[in-house]
């Protein structure tokens, strides 16, 4: 499973990689699994805390974006989580990710509780699960959520990993305290901790603990250095648990900017600023985000809600030099930033509300999703995304411009969905196509192609025309298929290919 | 440069790129040499023998890329042998790899005993042929024994030819081949397609072996432009092309091959050719592209066009017609065969279903906005604060190495791929392609690959308009950069700062701040 996550990133992304679920088959005899901890720093925990660190047996069906007809593949894993209230387990949502069925089984007892997903939140890898009856874990340890642990240290990481199927603790000392992104939807970056405690595939979702509170939920590696573990810290975690309060689970909000440092002697001058004047420069605002027509691009950023924003775009908080990012990402959809800038020379506060913006959803992974699709006379169209990105190899150069500008070219304003042509099911009617494969839809019968839904409606019209004329981006010789002789064609073409569906256009 | 969404992360991958591809484009044709496997050594002692022997000379070439990463730098040399034929006049003609970049090249007798410096005659990328001439040497005494070969004509399929090579003691290996099959191959410049004779032989590997002379009845047939040991396939560039390329030379200025300037698709597709009321008659290629300027544009020839016939001769639904001598030979050679610049050529073709006739002049297509084969030419640059500046090449993008497609700069691509989309305004494009860091530089280090739309105001079109610009910076002491894309859209630059970092630049040993 790590080489499948690492195989599939094709924007050169790999710097990160999720642990595998799955438990190594081969056991290692492992001769004291539960050694002593040593208590001069680390307040030890009483043996039966570690009932509440549960392992999390899950059975996964994952969709197949290259044969999106087909049912998927089924697979499973192992990872860790914790009680951290009645009937309320954290784990990451990359632990659940996919799942038909979850088993937690507590620290040493043999019975597997079945277990639903409560909330899932995608792009901070978080998940609350719950277990159907709750009955046999009452009365045990609610792990209290702390706070930011400081650099240098000690805490102790407790879980599944591979080597074993009984309870695991490490420990190790809090190494960096960084903004960064998080493997799971690949598009996100929050507040990481770094810590040297060994932290392996199955540990993904256990507590991180300091003084016998959580101080994170460990989440990833990184594959080329050693000793590096990460952690989703608290904040992160509070914020996922107060935005699910309202039932459901809203997303994170963003500024929708993009920042350049404010470090070249020309620049400063330029916006009369000097070497140790704050401010960071807004060189891009996004399309309809929630900056669009409240920042302009060249305003200089020099305080978000008064905390002053350095020329490199960093702001203080509790002590640590953090990403300015790190205000919004404390926020929920429909809060306000006040915005300090300086914009031709002149000071000015500007109000920000914060909103979700969900064309940036081509970026992220989805999970828990079937994919969408359409085909027609043997042409599978498929909508571009993350995705679609990784399960297919999309080299042609117009289509991976349109992934890479969809935001800052506000191409999603005029097409929901970029159609790619993934597949030609060879058939008499298709089989001298060539050239066409991996390129993005462009029109059917003159029209724009604006969506799937769209091309979907367009191959299937009330009147048939004599020809269907599909053309692709950045291929001059068009598509042709008679118009008379398609539906036979998609109906031999479904029966000896085995699709099932013809289209699924909801996801 | 922070952003929460993926696309910040895009420009990180490229920091990695460039420091490994430069020497990789250059080692794709050293392969060729080793091919040459499996042996067949014919008598020596046959009586043309020490005639041909008379006429073949070694050519010792080094060639030297320019760096792409670092444009005022020429990459480490690297030696290329081979085994050319004397023609009338002491000149020797190899192919243009032995001479494409080459710093130096010296010619040297089959006995290894005389050795003369060469220059280049004239030289062809696209059709893979040079003619060199002694440089500054004792000529009469170098060519004193030797016998020049006069040029074969055309052969067929099932005709026997010899293939020769020379030993390093200076014996002859003949190699006995039967040409199986004609085509048209591209053999050096990509994109350029030429007759190519394929005769099946198994060759072994000797000395000189980057190219040598094919010879049938005592004639020169043509040069070897690749050898397969795998299938023991031997490429020979065909003799039409050489007598072309020969004659092209006579008056010494050197014109090239001719072009059409299109791009075309086949009409196999039964419902592609209803579509365009092809009948079943008709063969025909499916016009899919129009160079500007082309002997195509001029004749009015557009997109979605059929060509049906060229000079009366039926072009089939993928590109091939019928040859008197040769059979089924693909279109191209219709055009690059026989035909020189200014000739014309009649094409019928269909449009909207009516078929109709276009008389199209050839000519030499027009250096295009992203330049491809940049041999022998020093890539353009402006070094100024420390921000490097060049005009973007195909060879550039090559230089990403052997997925140069997927590793280069998307934006980069992307131009190369649809140069229309940019023409505007623009002779060439000019593009940050790196930063030095410096004090003028400070905050920049980690930009590259933008394309330049002006500086200090003034739209640029080439490095030259970029060097121009440069010179006139803002009342308030600074150079003003616009890319065409961001983030950033524009930066800045201290005038007087970069001036002083571009002048300690040249003490630390960058020979010059620019090339034109």
């Amino acid at each position: 499973m790590i080489n499948t996550l690492i195989r599939s990133l094709p924007l050169n992304m790999a710097f990160f990689l999720l642990f595998s679920l799955q438990n190594a088959g081969a056991q290692q005899s492992v001769s004291n699994p539960l050694a002593p901890l040593d208590s001069s720093s680390i307040a030890s925990l009483p043996q039966e805390t570690y009932r509440s660190v549960v392992r999390i047996e899950v059975a996964t069906q994952v969709p197949n974006y290259s044969e999106p007809w087909k049912a998927g593949r089924f697979s499973g894993g192992i990872g860790t989580g914790f009680l951290i209230g009645p009937n309320l387990f954290l784990t990451n949502a990359h632990v659940v990710s996919n799942a038909r069925r979850l088993l937690i089984t507590m620290h040493g007892a043999a019975r597997k509780h079945p277990a639903k997903i409560l909330h899932i939140a995608h792009d901070c890898d978080l998940a609350l699960l719950e277990v159907d009856d709750f009955t046999p874990f009452t009365g045990l340890h609610h792990f209290p959520i702390g706070g930011i642990p400081k650099l240098e240290s000690q805490v102790r990481v407790i879980g599944y990993p591979v080597g074993g199927n009984r309870i695991s603790v490490t420990r190790g000392v809090v190494s960096r305290i960084d903004f960064n992104t998080y493997s799971h939807s690949r598009s996100d970056q929050h507040l990481v901790v770094q810590i040297d405690a060994a932290i392996n595939p199955g540990n993904s979702g256990g507590p991180v603990l300091q003084d016998g509170k959580v101080v994170g939920v460990a989440f990833q590696g990184l594959r080329s250095a050693d000793n590096t573990g990460y952690m989703i810290p608290t904040p992160v975690v509070r914020r996922f648990l107060t935005d699910i309060k309202d039932g459901r689970y809203d997303k994170y909000v963003d500024l929708g900017i993009s920042d350049f440092p404010m470090f070249n002697p020309a620049m400063q001058k330029k916006f009369g600023l000097t070497p140790t004047s704050p401010g960071v420069l807004v060189a891009a605002v996004t399309p309809d985000g929630p900056c669009d027509g409240v920042l302009q691009k060249d305003d200089i950023l020099t305080a978000i809600n008064s905390n002053e924003v350095d020329a490199a775009g960093n702001i203080l908080i509790d002590g640590e030099k953090v990403n300015m990012n790190e205000i919004v990402e404390r926020k929920f959809s429909g809060d306000q930033v006040t915005l300090s800038i300086i914009r031709d020379g002149e000071a000015m506060n500007m109000t920000c509300t914060l909103k979700p913006f969900p064309p940036s959803q081509m970026y992220a992974v989805q999970y828990d999703v079937k994919p969408r699709y359409t085909t027609f006379a043997g042409l599978v169209l498929q909508p571009l995304d993350r995705n679609l990105y990784s399960a297919q190899n999309l080299t042609n150069t117009r289509v991976r411009r349109l992934f890479t500008h969809y935001l800052d070219e506000a191409i999603f304003k005029k097409r929901k969905d970029i159609v790619i042509l993934t597949r030609v099911l060879s058939d008499p009617i298709n089989t001298h196509l060539n050239g066409h494969v991996g390129t993005a839809i462009e029109s059917i019968n003159g029209v724009d192609v604006s969506s799937l839904q769209h091309a979907h409606e367009l191959l299937h019209p009330e009147q048939l025309p004599e020809f269907f004329v599909i053309r692709c981006e950045g291929v001059e010789r068009p598509i042709i298929i008679p118009g008379d002789q398609a539906e036979a064609a998609s109906k031999r073409i479904e029966n000896s290919y085995g699709i099932t569906s013809a289209a699924n256009l909801d996801q | 440069m922070n952003t929460k969404y993926i696309f910040s992360v895009f420009q990180l991958s490229l920091l990695f790129v460039f420091s490994s591809c430069c020497d990789k484009n250059s080692c794709q044709n050293e392969k060729k040499s080793s091919k040459l496997t499996q042996q067949s050594i014919i008598d020596a002692a046959s009586s043309d023998t020490s005639a041909v022997r008379q006429s073949l000379v070694r050519i010792n070439s080094t060639i030297q890329i320019w760096s792409a990463s670092q444009p005022w730098d020429k990459s480490a040399p690297k030696k290329r042998r081979a085994l050319g034929a004397l023609l009338e006049g002491n000149r020797v003609l190899t192919t243009a790899e032995m001479a494409a970049d080459a710093t130096y090249i010296e010619l040297e007798n089959a006995d290894n005993t005389r050795i003369i410096p060469a220059k280049v005659v004239a030289i062809d990328y696209e059709a893979n042929l040079a003619l060199l001439e002694p440089d500054n040497g004792d000529t009469d005494s170098f060519f004193k024994d030797l016998k020049p070969l006069r040029l074969g004509s055309s052969a067929k399929i099932g005709d026997r030819v010899d293939v020769w090579q020379l030993e390093d003691n200076g014996m002859p290996i003949v190699t006995d081949a039967v040409i199986q099959s004609v085509d048209i191959v591209s053999s050096f410049a990509n994109g350029h397609f030429f007759l190519t004779y394929e005769a099946k032989g198994s060759m072994q590997s000797a000395s000189n072996s980057f190219t040598v002379p094919v010879i049938r009845n005592g004639k020169l047939l043509g040069l070897l432009s690749s050898y397969d040991s795998k299938d023991q396939i031997i490429d020979i560039i065909a003799p039409e092309i050489i007598q072309a390329f020969i004659a092209d030379t006579s008056d010494g200025d050197y014109v090239g091959f001719p072009s059409l300037g299109i791009g075309i698709s086949s009409t196999v597709d039964p419902n592609f050719r209803d579509w365009l009321k092809l009948s079943d008659d008709l063969g025909g290629l499916y016009v899919t592209k129009i160079r500007k300027d082309s002997a195509a544009q001029k004749a009015g020839l557009e997109k979605g066009d059929v060509i049906i016939n060229i000079n009366d001769k039926a072009i089939g639904r993928r590109g091939y017609y019928t040859d008197q001598q040769y059979g089924r030979l693909y279109w191209s050679h219709l055009i690059r065969g026989s035909l020189k610049q200014g000739d014309t050529l009649e094409l019928t073709i269909l449009r909207g279903g009516e078929q109709k006739q276009i008389m199209a002049t050839l000519t030499r297509p027009e250096e295009p906005l992203v330049a491809r084969d940049t041999y022998d030419q020093a890539p353009v640059y402006l070094i100024k604060g420390g921000l490097i500046f060049q005009e973007l090449t195909a060879t550039y993008l090559k230089a990403f190495g052997k997925d140069w497609q997927a590793k280069a700069p998307l934006n980069l691509l992307d131009i190369m791929m649809t140069p229309e989309d940019y023409e505007k305004d623009r002779n060439k494009i000019v593009f940050l392609s790196a930063v030095i860091p410096t004090p003028a530089t400070t905050g920049y280090e980690r930009l590259r690959n933008f394309i330049i739309n002006k500086v200090n105001g003034q739209t640029i079109a080439d490095i030259s308009t970029l060097i121009d610009a440069f010179k006139k910076p803002g009342t308030d002491g600074l150079h003003t950069i616009e890319f065409a894309e961001g983030p950033p859209r524009t930066i800045y630059l201290d005038a007087s700062i970069a001036d002083t970092v571009d002048t300690e630049l040249l003490k630390r040993g960058i020979p010059a701040l620019s090339r034109e």
